[in-house]
């Protein structure tokens, strides 16, 4: 009998203790909305977006990491050391460093990792050759903790690119799943990945400091309004980028929620395909003299959450924004006289100009994200006035993306980071024409000063370099371009404090702790 | 005893009829009803405005008036929901008498393709159809014409069986009547009032078939006035701006409702089980 009462409050007390547990567990849980990129892809050689998910779900981490004004800060690496031709770099790592499955993060593990880049790239299309050259021999002294790069090309700064979140460094040998079960350094491990829904994160046992989340919990939504609502009635306790301009300044105004936005480095951008009716220089012009950027950044469709220029390269950035000249600023009477002068006219009365006999009806390519929809929609208004008819095609992100590959598209609107290595001359490849050159845009005097930018290492030179390739950008209207984005994150009182960074890379970290 | 006026023996059916031509001339005019404002054009400066003096129902995003784009969408609307219900009616009809008349692997044929049909949800399917043909107002009355039309011609087939067999249809056969001539002179007047009935009930159904196509993104492209589509483009803003939703909802209510109640008038009219 006595054995029965012991056996009884046993039991009584271990049911109790897991009551307790589970209380502890649920506290410990942040709810987290977010947008799905890639289809929910972690895997860094994916897509370049499924290499952003690893980093900001805080799963992946990179050698270095940007701090908020794009200089870099050790993350995996303790530090570096760099030859005078710019060409062999030795990378001292952390010691004591473990993956999140408990193997030791090793010099060894990330000239694998680094290997693995170079080796599977190809069959991806995140292009790690944009941050460090297929070529570069990678070796690792495990005695010192140190990876030496030797290159053939002299990079500016190597490690600014190996801190971009394709180069991030995962456990290549165990991660047997790396589409949805990439294993990395960061404070928290991927335990399930569910489609279209999200993942479930929790605490990286082995991460190197305490993780402040025993569970992370995050789910995909595509909807600003949904991820507001989300928010409101306490599904989750963080978003991202709520994009609607009425929820985010209502939610601006509620003080029990906090909005934390951050002027970054995106530009919002429109890819012009040189293939179609755009490969005209006139049509080309007139679409760009058409549009009112700085109307349509004001009003309320995007109600301030961009800024309104004409460069590639956001206007804060150091590269010479105020020296450039637009002569194609917003002028309707000037666009349409483009065209008429061209002989580009509207012969059958339909509304629409024609090009060697064919309506001019550009497919227009867009998703619903960070208001690209809102301006390829008020491009739309605008270019209905000087008779250019456009096709709105609204998909997803990976079709979008599909379609610029394939250039299946007349206009292709994206919100890309221009300085995602803290430099923008991968950014500014993808108009050179040797290189994947989604656009078909090619101009000689562009192609020898990107190349002239890959080898100039002063800063001087190189801001003049970057200058002059806006320029030609904007003269040859190779590119429509919405505004620079603000990027925001949004949290409720359950959460102490989250912050935005300018590099947009890191979501999930340690800084966002749940509130007392 | 004196004959009493249609019109007024037949009030509801006379009253929703003064309604659903009232909603087609407004369609059919909607240039003046809006005083030639462009339902595709607007000024971002004036975007998301409440209902006003100037807007009475208010912009959208794009500061188009929504009162303009509305009344234009019926336009867009009652085309669209009346060429998919002529499509169903003639094509149903014509293969349900076909599988009747001539029963056998005609019949066989017919049934089972309209059974394969019947076999998947309607908007489930006419969804896939769709999608596989791209987003437009054509694609989605083709996907809803191709699911929709098996009704009529389940209607038709049994309306048919119960007279093919009648010794007056055995009678004009041996008469030496061809067959185009029984199939329109003694097989289709047999059915029509039926599928009449189901027709103009039909109005309503798909009228709310096409608005949900739309809707989803399967329809009308933007930026035509159409009211599934302007559901969907006010939903984002249905905290911020209600109005974006209220008046494109409330058009596809009424509207549904006068159609749907007209075609229950006629019904009351036409089927003989009331007599």
């Amino acid at each position: 009998m006595k054995n029965t009462k012991i056996a009884v409050g046993l039991l009584t007390a271990a049911a109790m203790t897991a009551g307790m547990a589970s209380t502890a567990m649920a506290a410990g849980t942040l709810n987290f909305g977010c947008q799905n990129y890639a289809g929910g892809s972690v895997n860094p050689l994916f897509q370049e977006s499924s290499a952003w998910n690893a980093m900001r779900y805080g799963v992946t981490e990179g050698l270095f990491k940007f701090t908020d004004s794009m200089e870099i800060e050790p993350w995996i690496a303790e530090s570096y050391e760099v030859s005078e031709d710019h060409k062999t770099w030795t990378i001292k790592i952390k010691d004591g460093l473990k993956f999140s499955d408990g193997c030791d993060l090793t010099a060894s593990k990330v000239a694998e990792s680094l290997q693995w880049d170079m080796t599977e790239g190809p069959n991806g299309q995140s292009r790690p050759n944009k941050y460090l050259e297929y070529s570069a021999q990678i070796s690792a002294d495990d005695e010192t903790n140190t990876v030496t790069i030797v290159t053939e090309t002299a990079y500016v700064n190597l490690m600014k690119n190996l801190a971009h979140p394709t180069m991030a460094i995962v456990d290549v040998a165990d991660s047997t799943e790396p589409e949805h079960a990439i294993i990395g350094s960061g404070p928290y491990k991927i335990d399930n990945y569910t489609e279209e829904v999200g993942y479930d994160l929790s605490a990286n046992e082995n991460f190197r400091e305490p993780v402040p989340y025993d569970n992370v919990k995050l789910l995909y939504m595509g909807d600003a309004t949904a991820k507001a609502m989300a928010l409101r009635n306490g599904q989750v306790d963080l978003v991202e980028n709520i994009t609607n301009v009425g929820d985010i300044q209502s939610l601006m105004d509620d003080p029990d929620y906090t909005v934390d936005i951050a002027t970054g480095v995106r530009t919002g951008f429109s890819w012009v395909n040189f293939e179609g009716a755009l490969g005209n220089d006139a049509v080309r012009q007139a679409v760009m003299m058409a549009i009112d950027d700085e109307t349509i950044c004001t009003s309320p469709l995007i109600g301030g959450l961009y800024n309104a220029g004409c460069s590639v390269l956001p206007s804060n950035l150091e590269y010479g924004y105020d020296t450039l000249v637009d002569p194609y600023a917003f002028d309707l009477e000037g666009a349409n006289k483009i065209l008429d002068d061209a002989g580009i006219v509207d012969t059958d009365g339909d509304g629409i100009r024609e090009l060697d006999g064919q309506n001019i009806v550009l497919k227009y390519s867009f998703y619903d994200n960070r208001l690209l929809k809102e301006f390829s929609q008020a491009h739309h208004l605008y270019l209905d006035m000087i008779g250019i008819g456009i096709d709105e095609n609204e998909s997803d992100s990976e079709t979008c993306w599909s379609e610029l590959e394939n250039h299946d598209y007349d206009l292709s609107n994206n919100n890309w980071t221009t300085v995602g290595t803290g430099d923008p001359t991968a950014f500014l490849s993808n108009w050179y024409s040797k290189d994947a050159n989604y656009s078909s845009y090619s101009n000689e005097e562009y192609d020898a000063l990107y190349e002239e930018l890959q080898v100039e290492m002063d800063h001087e030179k190189r801001v003049e370099i970057i200058t002059r390739m806006q320029q030609i950008l904007i003269d040859d209207a190779a590119v429509l371009v919405d505004g620079y984005y603000k990027s925001s994150m949004i949290y409720s009182k359950n959460v102490a404090e989250a912050h935005i960074h300018t590099a947009d890379y890191y979501w999930l970290s340690t800084e966002i702790k749940p509130a007392e | 005893m004196k004959k009493q006026n249609f019109f007024l023996k037949y009030k509801s059916f006379t009253f929703f009829s003064i309604l659903g031509i009232l909603i087609i001339l407004t369609a059919i005019f909607a240039p003046v009803v809006t005083k030639g404002v462009s339902p595709t054009e607007g000024n971002l400066l004036f975007g998301l405005q409440p209902p006003s003096a100037e807007h009475i129902f208010g912009t959208d995003k794009l500061g188009r008036d929504i009162f303009t784009r509305v009344i234009y969408g019926a336009r867009t609307s009652l085309s669209a929901t009346f060429t998919v219900v002529i499509i169903i009616f003639l094509v149903g009809t014509m293969l349900g008498i076909l599988a009747g008349y001539f029963g056998g692997w005609v019949d066989i044929v017919i049934m089972r393709i309209a059974d394969m049909m019947i076999a998947f949800p309607g908007l489930v399917l006419a969804i896939a159809v769709a999608g596989i043909l791209g987003a437009s107002v054509k694609n989605a009355i083709i996907a809803l014409s191709l699911v929709s039309w098996t009704k009529y011609a389940r209607l038709a087939r049994s309306l048919v069986l119960k007279i093919r067999n009648r010794d007056f249809v055995a009678a004009a056969i041996v008469t030496g009547s061809k067959t185009p001539y029984m199939l329109f002179r003694y097989m289709f007047p047999n059915t029509i009032t039926t599928l009449v009935i189901t027709a103009a009930t039909d109005i309503g159904t798909m009228m709310l078939e096409l608005s949900s196509l739309s809707f989803l993104g399967f329809g009308a492209k933007a930026p035509a006035p159409e009211w599934g589509l302007m559901l969907n483009e006010g939903r984002p803003y249905i905290q911020a701006a209600p109005w974006l939703m209220i008046y494109p909802g409330i058009a596809i209510f009424i509207v549904v409702v006068v159609f749907n109640m007209l075609g229950d008038s006629l019904r009351d009219i036409l089927d003989p089980r009331d007599e």
